[in-house]
């Protein structure tokens, strides 16, 4: 069962097309792993799926509920970190956390177990605008992790984070699905680090989905297009590459 | 609860603090006024509260004109500061009810503020004139009728800071509008009917009919400002 579907969805700022009629299969419970170089229009689909920008084409269902009439329900059922960190810096990571409790009527313990979850406990009484970038980080995967969603929505979760950090988000994400049941999208440049972590993977490029399916379907389909695939580096590197080449030919 | 929440944002803001002591400098404006130049008041054949409004009201105004402003443009910073408004779109709450929560902290803000203001005048008025009849009333009146045309220019004020993410441009913009306000004649109903031109009227100081005016002018540009900032809110999600 799909929790996130999308079906032709589509954004245009006037002559620019940033998402180009995706259509996107999540499945439930699982770690999905959206990919693409900068300006391929990951950011923008998560964007559309939190209603922070509208679609021009296409609808998307989450969980049952379709845009933009369930809105609010989609909103209380995903937990999103978006671009980067997003805090009051005058409040304390736990105040930070305690108002997006109150939004969202969770238990006063959801606060401290965010906290527990994302490692930021002995600095919850520090003023957030002075955390350092990587626990900038996990105080922005804290406002997401908040109630256990059932679906998160990450981008770029590990940006600015040491490699310690780095391991320990991955672990975290990894094991979301089995121990709460989550089904996880996020975005990432760390393409190791995706492979690692994702069940399924999306590949977007120029706002088109260049491929779906999981790392073995990637193979198999690289495979039958002569593309390497020794790793998920070499191969989304060589799928990106053809798209281009195609995408100036077609030009 | 959105009340509560807008409060606790405010934490280490200086908001509250701004308010309090702004209160003090207006109320102390009266004070100081009566008790530096007292004979030339003293003399004069009208009601005590209305000797007091018409000697330092303007003054008093500018002070919480400003503050109005000042006050609006934290409540917004804290939101765009470190793009907590991002995550707050995120959530399911709209930024209307935001907006409107702000708005009920500023008039809260306000109302501590004309508080502490229409005590001073109440003190003036007892130490220097002595107890009069209906001085309650005369200054409730005054101090609802201010308040009532502040309205407009607090939620102006917000609309604006809700609109630039640049609290300078927000501020600067405000400073424009208090010091156009200031040179508003007053003789002119129409061009008095500027929404930061309003909390500058005094009560005690219009005829029945013209108080009235004012009260509808400021009840309806109340709305308006309403309806606007709703507007501008929707406009600029369409366009995002």
């Amino acid at each position: 069962m799909n929790i996130i579907e999308t079906q032709n969805l589509t954004k245009t700022y006037g002559d620019f097309t940033a998402v180009s009629g995706i259509s996107l299969h999540v499945p439930k419970g699982t770690v999905y792993g959206f990919l693409g170089p900068n300006g391929a229009g990951k950011s923008t689909t998560m964007k559309l799926f939190l209603g922070l920008t509208q679609p021009t084409g296409g609808s998307f269902v989450i969980d049952g509920k379709r845009f933009p009439g369930g809105r609010v329900q989609i909103l209380k059922e995903v937990g999103s970190f978006i671009e980067a960190p997003a805090f009051y810096g005058n409040l304390t990571g736990e105040e930070n956390l305690e108002i997006i409790r109150r939004i969202l009527g969770l238990p006063r313990s959801s606060v401290a177990d965010a906290l527990e979850l994302t490692g930021l406990t002995q600095h919850r009484r520090k003023l957030a605008k002075k955390y350092s970038i990587g626990m900038k980080q996990r105080l922005g995967l804290a406002g997401a992790l908040i109630g256990r969603p059932p679906v998160l929505i990450l981008d770029e979760p590990t940006n600015g984070l040491d490699p310690v950090g780095i391991h320990e988000i991955r672990s975290l994400i990894r094991s979301l699905p089995q121990q709460f049941g989550c089904t996880v999208f996020v975005s990432s440049h760390l393409l190791s680090e995706m492979e690692l972590m994702a069940d399924n993977i999306g590949i977007l490029n120029h706002g088109r989905l260049l491929f779906e399916g999981t790392l073995d379907d990637l193979k198999s389909s690289a495979a039958a297009q002569g593309c390497p695939t020794g790793s998920l580096e070499d191969t989304f590197l060589a799928m990106i590459d053809a798209d281009n080449r195609q995408r100036g030919g077609a030009r | 609860m959105i009340v509560s929440l807008e409060c606790k944002k405010l934490k280490r803001t200086g908001f509250k603090a701004a308010f309090f002591g702004g209160g003090i400098l207006a109320a102390a404006v009266p004070a100081l006024n009566m008790a530096f130049r007292s004979e030339a008041y003293l003399s004069m054949d009208a009601p005590p509260v209305k000797i007091l409004l018409n000697a330092n009201w303007q003054m008093m105004a500018m002070l919480n004109v400003l503050l109005i402003v000042a006050g609006a443009c934290i409540l917004y910073h804290i939101e765009y500061a470190d793009h907590a408004i991002r995550k707050m779109r995120t959530l399911p709450f709209s930024e209307s009810a935001v907006f409107f929560g702000k708005t009920a902290v500023l008039v809260s803000a306000c109302i501590l503020l004309l508080a502490i203001e229409a005590a001073s005048i109440f003190g003036c008025s007892v130490h220097w004139f002595g107890p009069a009849a209906g001085l309650y009333r005369e200054i409730l009146k005054n101090f609802g009728f201010f308040l009532l045309l502040m309205l407009p220019a607090i939620l102006l004020s917000l609309a604006a800071a809700s609109v630039c993410r640049n609290m300078w441009t927000a501020l600067g913009t405000g400073v424009v509008c208090v010091f156009a306000a200031t040179m508003i004649p007053a003789q002119n109903f129409a061009l008095s009917l500027f929404p930061f031109a309003l909390p500058f009227r005094t009560f005690s100081d219009l005829s029945g009919s013209a108080a009235r005016n004012y009260a509808i002018a400021g009840a309806a540009e109340t709305v308006g400002a309403a309806a606007l900032a709703i507007l501008i809110l929707k406009i600029r999600r369409s366009f995002e």
